[in-house]
């Protein structure tokens, strides 16, 4: 039987619930947040985590996390609406939008397809993408889900699926990470980035 | 290719050992369970990261270690390799960790210190493992042959071995899918997705066990004819692809069947063939006449996961009608024949480890073994009984004594003592 308070070890409980903390970590939290020199850190953090469920939502359009229902990429009058990026995950619209090098509109899958997890086309957003581009003036879909065999399979599924559209395809290119020396590139990486060479 | 340096670190009996090697023959010599074999293992899970035997991973860390700290354990195997562009230092780590109350285990691999996925280490060290149960996978299941010849071909070609990774992963989702069709009667889209990867990704596994197999068995009769069978016997081995829906026929197995002789010469005809497409061609008609079955089942049910090679001598299978000394000879041929292999696909000669092998051979068998590997590269023996090497041998060898776990290098003595045994038997 635990001697500490319920309320003190009910957090530690929790906390050890998340990713990567264990038991002590777990401990260690708790106690920071219990004695930490700033007083309202708890109240904050509580305050976050309870915003995060009730201010957050999917985005009716591009099924991206929001505040507001659609979101502001959705919203943007000055983004182009010929020109959509399919991703799988939030984060990677987040890591997309952080190029800077894209300014059309999203579609998040939430996920990819994967019989071995169970996750086939139906328990993605697919069918709103599809209802999405036959309503719209879209002229080009860039398909960037990630270059895994799962993320590979949904793209040549997309491809198959909007073929009747008549519109442009494309993925991101395979290749080399800029910054990386070719002599510790994997020979499918640079196999791949020989096959998508540029000219100069 | 010459291992200078292994470090153990809570691998199998050993909490830690350093030991420095040197070009030329090493004998691990010592009573039964003081960890010879362990020595062979580490170097071996270092070349191949596989275990010898299809054991489960988690045996291989030092069960003491286990008992003083559950929470994270880990084993380490370092090995400093001369190979001719220099050497290299190649590390692998055996993590054990407690994740919410169940043991999981990991692995990490370092290249010159640097992470590496542990897929990047096959190639820095290559080795061929004589076992003295090398001569089951003769009439074992097809499961063992294709472990065994894909832990060879991984050696010599990453790419076979990346593809063959990948074709494991492919053919995994396509069986989910096939299961859940079965049961939903939906996806057939995801299947044909799928089976288009497995066909592209098979037809490359098939093409280079054509031709690697094809490489091999020329070798290994040659070895066999010449050295071994002083041109009695003609050994033969056949790559036999699943590329049909039932198999081939399993006539008793004496003479090849026209079946098998066909399917023969096809995969020879593939062999020769510089790309990929008519592999793909043939694998693709196949599996798409095994769909319905495939559908009906919820597995695939051909391509290279299910492929075979077999034996024959004389135009007879080996399996069934092969006594144990021929099947001997022709294990010893084929083991002989790898090195060759190895030493042409790379330009360098793998590391030879023999467990105990010598015992099992006899006397003419394990003179052409020892002058084979004595004439070549390294190579570490280990034997409970050092008066089966002849002293000729021994007095070119480097001599360690393995007990509960220590080395320590020996000197004169054994040798003085098997000349002295030797001395008596003439009399």
């Amino acid at each position: 039987m635990s001697v500490l308070p319920r309320s003190i070890q009910q957090l530690i409980n929790e906390f050890s619930r998340l990713p990567g903390i264990g038991p002590k970590s777990a401990s260690r939290l708790a106690f920071f947040l219990l004695r930490g020199a700033d007083p309202n850190q708890a109240v904050d953090l509580a305050n976050a985590l309870v915003a995060l469920k009730e201010n957050t939502r999917f985005c009716s359009i591009c099924h991206n996390i929001t505040e507001d229902d659609p979101c502001v990429i959705c919203t943007n009058e000055e983004r182009d609406s010929t020109l959509m990026c399919v991703v799988e995950e939030p984060l990677d619209l987040v890591a997309i939008e952080r190029s800077r090098a894209f300014k059309g509109r999203y579609h998040v899958l939430h996920g990819s397809i994967s019989p071995v997890e169970g996750i086939g086309p139906d328990d993605l957003t697919i069918e709103s993408l599809v209802k999405r581009i036959d309503a719209g003036e879209y002229s080009e879909v860039i398909i960037a889900t990630n270059a895994t065999l799962e993320g590979d399979t949904t793209a040549r599924y997309l491809e198959r699926r909007l073929a009747s559209f008549g519109l442009k395809l494309s993925s991101l290119a395979r290749g080399l990470a800029v910054g990386s020396d070719l002599e510790y590139t994997d020979e499918v990486t640079l196999s791949r980035a020989l096959q998508g060479r540029q000219e100069l | 290719m010459i291992l200078s340096y292994l470090s153990l670190t809570n691998f199998r009996n050993y909490g830690r050992l350093e030991v420095n090697f040197s070009p030329g023959m090493t004998l691990l010599y010592g009573p039964n369970a003081q960890g010879k074999t362990n020595i062979l293992e580490s170097i071996y899970y270092l070349a191949t990261t596989r275990s010898p035997q299809a054991s489960a991973d988690y045996q291989i860390i030092n069960w003491e270690a286990m008992e003083a700290d559950d929470q994270i354990v880990v084993g380490r195997i370092v090995a400093q390799v001369q190979l001719p562009e220099g050497p290299r230092h190649i590390e692998m780590r055996l993590i054990q960790e407690k994740v919410r109350g169940s043991m999981r285990f990991r692995r990490e691999a370092l290249l010159d210190r640097r992470k590496v996925r542990l897929m990047d280490l096959l190639g820095n060290l290559r080795v061929v493992l004589f076992l003295p149960s090398d001569v089951e996978m003769i009439g074992g299941p097809p499961a063992t042959r294709r472990r065994y010849i894909d832990i060879l071909l991984c050696q010599v070609d990453p790419t076979y071995c990346r593809t063959l990774s990948t074709y494991n992963k492919v053919l995994e989702q396509r069986n989910a899918a096939l299961r859940q069709h079965l049961e939903t009667g939906r996806g057939r889209d995801v299947i044909r997705i799928l089976t288009d990867d497995l066909v592209q990704k098979g037809a490359v596994i098939i093409q280079s066990r054509a031709k690697y197999m094809r490489h091999l068995a020329r070798v290994a009769q040659r070895i066999h004819y010449e050295s071994l069978t002083d041109g009695r016997e003609t050994l033969r081995l056949a790559y036999l692809p699943r590329l049909q829906g039932n198999g081939l026929s399993q006539s008793t197995g004496d003479e090849m069947s026209g079946e098998m002789q066909q399917l023969s010469e096809k995969v020879d005809w593939l062999a020769g063939q510089s790309d990929y497409s008519p592999v793909e061609e043939w694998f693709s008609k196949v599996v798409q006449s095994q769909e319905a079955r495939d559908l009906s089942s919820g597995v695939t049910t051909v391509g290279p996961h299910r492929d075979d090679w077999r034996f024959w001598i004389n135009g007879r299978q080996l399996a069934h009608y092969g006594s144990r000394g021929q099947q001997r000879s022709a294990m010893l041929a084929f083991k002989l024949a790898e090195i060759e292999f190895m030493r042409e696909i790379t330009g360098d000669f793998p590391i030879l480890l023999l467990d105990d092998v010598v015992a099992e051979l006899d006397k003419s068998r394990r003179a052409l073994l020892l002058s084979f590997i004595q004439e070549r590269t390294q190579a570490f023996l280990t034997s409970t009984d050092s008066s089966m090497f002849p002293s000729t041998f021994l007095r070119s060898t480097k001599i360690f004594v393995v007990k509960k776990g220590r080395l320590e290098e020996e000197t004169n003595q054994s040798i003085k003592h098997v000349e002295e045994v030797e001395d008596k038997t003439q009399i």
